[in-house]
């Protein structure tokens, strides 16, 4: 629901609640019912602004704030000129440089700050990256039919199964239909009792559902998208999945290297694991339970962490001086 | 490990002056920046820094006693890194900026979080006395200032374990028969210690030696000849007189420490409900009426929808704030 009304014609919106809002270029909003008329001839201006609008401009208004709808449109622009991708750069740092220029022209566009010189940056990085552009552009657009074919396959299966599906139903429909009208028949023209009657359908029909779960019908397969020709050979732009994955890049990063720990102790060093047995440190720590000793607990780490702890900082010398720390 | 920690390379100072300075310089912050909005009485009653310092020592009684007297029973550790905490919020914050009954609950609850000693806040409001909701509000709505005030630095090394260290050393190379008897007097001496600023100042493990020292020589022996030989044997002459510098340092401080009279703190707490920053009291109306306008900013960011939204679920807000608004919105 929305709360702003139309413009022009305020009281519409409250009356009909599935009006919907059009939004153009210059980021002002119109009900349907207004665009028809302001733009009868096909071209006309906007009634908040008097910026001259053409009818096909206008959208249907997805976000409730024009002004982002704004934003939008002007972002769908500059990207279709500014569609290069981390490939393209050289190092991080550009990169990052280049995806900030893309947010300060697009916000100068939207609130209206430096429109020229915007303008005239855009036209400078069109004509100096002219190539790379059009190559984006051509890639863009294969990955794009990739997609497409993708979805259309998910689509058909999915039909498919819902056929398959509502088809069975059908016939268990009938089949019940006819049993029942049998079972009339029977009753109204035969000679036989009733209750025997009933009694032999209601037999057959047990007997059947026997015989129905016990070969179910294996259900028509579901038809494939044509994706290859009759000789076998593919043709779908998509990497199929068990094709040649692509050729690994050079890793030019450095190979792992173990360098042991450098501890800094600013006082005497402490015994290590098997001093503190063999010096009889061990004597004056609590043994470890049986349920410690699973976990891995040995009383040497104890006492360990006690000696390293009492030793370490002994020779320590404070120098910090008062700087006047953040708040 | 100490040696490679924040606490030694932020938070460990060179001497009792650079304390000083760092709250008078508080102090003057907050004068300067809150003095011209109070009135001339409430500018009567400002604190200067030794003030401040006194009522400071009283209220790190009352945390001792805190943590003394919390069910679940604490262990040490906690309150020696509740104390850390709290010495060094008052480093940077004035006295009246943050009333320090606030600050302390809230130094203890992230203390027994940071320590792995997990408390829920229900229980832990269990132990405070007076108005429990209230003080679960403080306690929560201080807690991410704290832990920035702190500069992120929430691991704090205390002497408990080095005190072990040392006694096993003992036990182990040095001569003193049954150092058991150390104990009591080690406990003593830390508790005093924590009362003071030396966590501050020297390294938990010269912490641990001064305790260690100090209780050897109320009961009259002597270990001089295990800390230079044995100790520290295999290092340099000055090493060693830094550590008998630091040591020195220790425990004249705990020598000097002096309490003031119950009188005159009482006197400082009504001087401090006087001169205290409202904005931070959550006693007061400025600081209610803040809330409350953090809470219309909610309404005018989610519009008319606003009731629809809570209905259903989808907006969840604390209990306390759900009422107002409700009795706002509805029609």
């Amino acid at each position: 629901m929305d709360e702003q009304a139309c413009p022009r014609c305020k009281t519409t919106k409250y009356r009909n609640p599935s009006l919907k809002l059009m939004v153009n270029v210059c980021g002002h909003a119109l009900c349907d019912s207004c665009v028809d008329l302001l733009f009868l001839k096909g071209s006309g201006s906007c009634p908040d602004c008097g910026v001259p609008l053409r009818r096909s401009n206008f959208r249907v208004q997805i976000f409730e704030d024009p002004f982002v709808e704004k934003e939008m449109d002007i972002r769908r622009r500059v990207m279709r000129d500014y569609n290069l991708k981390e490939e393209d750069f050289a190092n991080l740092q550009d990169y990052n440089n280049y995806l900030e220029e893309v947010e300060r022209i697009v916000y100068n566009l939207t609130n209206n700050i430096e429109i020229v010189s915007t303008n005239q940056s855009i036209d400078r990085f069109k004509r100096e990256n002219k190539d790379l552009i059009a190559k984006n552009r051509i890639r863009s657009g294969r990955e794009e039919i990739i997609l497409e074919e993708l979805l259309e396959e998910e689509k058909i299966l999915v039909e498919s199964r819902k056929r398959a599906i509502a088809h069975e139903e059908m016939l268990e429909k009938k089949k019940k239909m006819r049993s029942k009208e049998a079972l009339i028949d029977e009753l109204m023209f035969s000679e036989q009792s009733a209750a025997s009657i009933v009694e032999t359908f209601k037999k057959r029909k047990l007997e059947e559902q026997e015989e129905m779960e016990r070969h179910r019908e294996p259900s028509p397969p579901p038809l494939v998208a044509a994706t290859q020709f009759s000789t076998g050979i593919k043709f779908s732009q998509r990497i199929p999945k068990d094709g040649f994955l692509p050729v690994p890049k050079e890793d030019d990063t450095p190979l792992f290297k173990y360098e042991p720990l450098v501890l800094t102790r600013n006082g005497p060093s402490a015994p290590t694991w098997e001093e503190v047995t063999e010096k009889k440190y061990i004597n004056h720590v609590r043994e470890s339970s049986v349920v410690e000793r699973a976990g891995g607990y040995l009383p040497q780490l104890a006492c360990l962490r006690a000696l390293e702890e009492a030793f370490d900082g002994l020779r320590t010398v404070a120098v910090a001086r008062w700087t006047g720390q953040v708040a | 490990m100490f040696s490679t920690s924040t606490q030694k390379k932020y938070w460990l100072f060179a001497d009792e002056s650079e304390l000083l300075k760092a709250r008078s310089e508080a102090n003057a912050k907050f004068v300067a920046s809150h003095g011209p909005k109070m009135t001339e009485e409430e500018r009567n009653e400002i604190l200067d820094a030794n003030e401040e310092k006194a009522l400071l020592k009283f209220y790190e009684l009352q945390l001792r006693d805190f943590c003394r007297r919390f069910e679940p029973p604490m262990p040490r550790s906690v309150a020696g890194t509740a104390f850390h905490y709290f010495k060094r919020f008052y480093l940077i914050h004035s006295v009246m900026d943050y009333h320090p009954k606030e600050i302390l609950v809230t130094c203890v609850y992230l203390a027994t979080k940071v320590d792995e000693f997990n408390v829920s806040i229900d229980q832990f409001v269990r132990n405070v006395k007076g108005n429990q909701t209230k003080a679960m509000d403080i306690i929560l709505n201080n807690e991410l200032l704290l832990m920035q005030v702190l500069n992120y630095n929430l691991t704090i090394h205390n002497p408990f374990r080095p005190i072990e260290g040392l006694l096993i050393d003992i036990k182990t190379r040095g001569t003193m028969v049954d150092p058991e008897r150390l104990r009591p007097g080690i406990e003593d001496f830390l508790d005093k210690a924590f009362l003071t600023s030396a966590p501050l100042l020297v390294a938990p493990s010269q912490l641990a030696l001064a305790a260690v020292l100090h209780s050897v020589s109320k009961i009259g022996e002597n270990l001089d000849n295990y800390v230079t030989k044995t100790l520290l044997g295999d290092s340099s002459s000055e090493a060693l007189a830094s550590l008998v510098e630091a040591v020195r340092k220790v425990r004249s401080m705990i020598k000097s420490m002096e309490s003031s009279p119950k009188e005159v703190i009482r006197v400082l707490e009504k001087r401090l409900e006087k001169c205290r920053n409202q904005e931070n009291n959550p006693d007061s109306e400025i600081y209610k009426k803040r809330q409350f306008e953090a809470l219309h900013d909610e309404d005018e960011k989610y519009g008319s929808d606003f009731p629809s939204l809570i209905m259903s679920g989808d907006l969840k807000l604390g209990e306390g704030i759900f009422e107002i608004n409700k009795s706002m919105t509805s029609p």
